[in-house]
């Protein structure tokens, strides 16, 4: 039953739950941490998943997209980000998933921006960008597959990520 | 001394760089980086959410390339949360009120309450970690009112619950149901609230049910049931390890009348089942293994081995005698 497969993870939740405290703390938790781990608990005890690899950095992560989404939750920028969902995409609660016809036009532009942000880096950094956040591929097997040095590999991505997140800035102000 | 704004977005922005990494797994170093600077967090959480969204954009463009591998699991958007605030005071009404003021005494009374539900589907299981350690597996259908100040006390509203308790002798851990409360004495043990009856098994340690009244001690291996109304208290023997057979999907009997078996199968299976009157009171001895797949095949199973029928009225299952 899906029980038992989060028993593996339940275990290593226990042992981990200090270690765990001290990184929502570090994230800015203050005294809402203990509540914080108590949401992580009932997320990933919902969440169906089979068998864990690696469930340390699993729980890691699913901590660290929490802090993130409580970071979005607490923006007063509410509505923006609501436009912003709408137009990616995203579902938001009580709403249609259905974007507006002006939505998916924001939608729309805003995609094309960002492919020419990339395209305009040039066709390695595009791709190595491409095969790192979009696939999930590795920095060292990126540098395998095209047989360049990990340090290219490295300021690469530096440039993509930088790019996209300063184009993410101007969405929001546009 | 603090760094530049630069310096901080660049040290944030390498290490969303280097967790979309599959193979990640640095998170000590990222929380030594984290905590070095409360800055630290606030750059770095715009910084990761900006990749997200565009990440999420660019992933929004038409196909080009196989499904992308992801690395991280996606809580996003999140779920909202399964619980909801009730009235500050509204659920400490009347007897539930009354058996909290035994422990009166305790300093923590004096906090205001701040009371959250959580509640399961028909045949969900969910398990809770409170603050001191102590476990709450919840069975389906199931309504738990829990209190963010008062972290060592829990209501049972109905259902099943399996508490396995941190002891402190100092903070004693109370659960309410049904208008009684449980004391734990160092406990694991099991507490059932449905259709007007309480039932308590324990497997580890005690519980002492009602300490400022009937005050019945309930060491491990032993089970109570109470009726609602004047109805003697029964307590009767239990198999320490069968107490929380339903978490491993094991419902194990050795004469429970026939309508808690329907009771106990409609709350692991997700489905309404009751027992018809001419078979509600037979006893019942016997172990059901709940396994997974289709849950209405599964309920039929159970047919022979309880030696009776099982017909359907709407959406209830319905539990009778054999036909001759």
């Amino acid at each position: 039953m899906e029980q038992q497969d989060a028993n593996g993870l339940e275990a290593v939740f226990f042992a981990e739950r200090a270690r765990l405290l001290g990184f929502l703390r570090a994230h800015g938790a203050g005294e809402a941490a203990e509540d914080l781990l108590q949401d992580l608990w009932l997320k990933i005890s919902s969440a169906r998943t089979g068998p864990v690899a690696q469930p340390l950095s699993y729980l890691f992560r699913a901590a660290n997209n929490l802090m993130l989404d409580r970071y979005r939750s607490v923006r007063q920028d509410v509505k923006r980000e609501q436009d912003w969902s709408d137009a990616t995409g995203a579902t938001t609660p009580g709403r249609s998933d259905e974007p507006s016809g002006e939505r998916v036009l924001i939608g729309r532009e805003s995609l094309r921006k960002a492919e020419a942000a990339l395209a305009a880096l040039g066709p390695r950094v595009e791709r190595i960008f491409r095969r790192h956040r979009l696939d999930g591929i590795g920095q060292r097997e990126i540098a395998a597959e095209m047989g360049i040095s990990l340090s290219t590999v490295e300021s690469d991505l530096r440039k993509a990520y930088k790019a996209m997140i300063e184009l993410r800035r101007t969405l929001d102000e546009g | 001394m603090t760094k530049p704004h630069d310096q901080i977005e660049n040290e944030a922005l390498d290490w969303v760089i280097r967790q979309r990494d599959p193979i990640f797994d640095d998170w000590d170093g990222f929380t030594a980086w984290l905590g070095a600077d409360p800055a630290h967090a606030d750059v770095y959480h715009a910084v990761a959410t900006a990749d997200q969204d565009m990440g999420a954009l660019l992933q929004s463009a038409p196909a080009r390339r196989a499904e992308p591998i992801r690395p991280a699991p996606a809580f996003s958007p999140a779920p909202p949360p399964q619980r909801r605030a009730v009235g500050r005071r509204g659920w400490l009404g009347g007897a539930v009120a009354a058996s909290l003021a035994l422990v009166g005494g305790y300093g923590w009374m004096t906090t205001r309450a701040l009371p959250y539900v959580v509640e399961t589907a028909p045949g969900e299981h969910r398990t809770l970690a409170l603050g001191d350690g102590t476990r709450i597996d919840l069975n389906g259908t199931t309504r738990l009112t829990l209190d963010r100040n008062h972290p060592r006390f829990a209501s049972v509203d109905h259902g099943e619950a399996l508490f396995t308790v941190v002891h402190d002798a100092s903070r004693p851990f109370t659960v309410s149901v049904g208008g009684a409360t449980l004391l734990d004495v160092g406990t694991v043990f099991n507490v059932v609230r449905e259709a007007h009856e309480t039932r308590v098994a324990v497997s580890e340690g005690a519980v002492v049910y009602n300490p400022d009244a009937e005050a019945v001690q309930l060491p491990a291996g032993k089970a109570l049931r109470a009726r609602d109304g004047d109805a003697p208290l029964d307590v009767t023997a239990v198999a320490p390890d069968s107490v929380a057979g339903w978490r491993e999907g094991k419902l194990v009997y050795d004469g429970a009348p026939m309508a808690q078996v329907a009771e106990d199968l409609g709350r692991s299976l997700g489905l309404s089942v009751r027992a018809a009157p001419d078979v509600a009171a037979r006893p019942v001895r016997g172990i059901i293994t709940i396994s997974g797949g289709d849950k209405e095949a599964m309920l039929r199973s159970v047919g022979p081995l309880l030696d009776i029928a099982i017909g359907r009225e709407g959406q209830t299952w319905v539990l009778t005698a054999k036909g001759p």
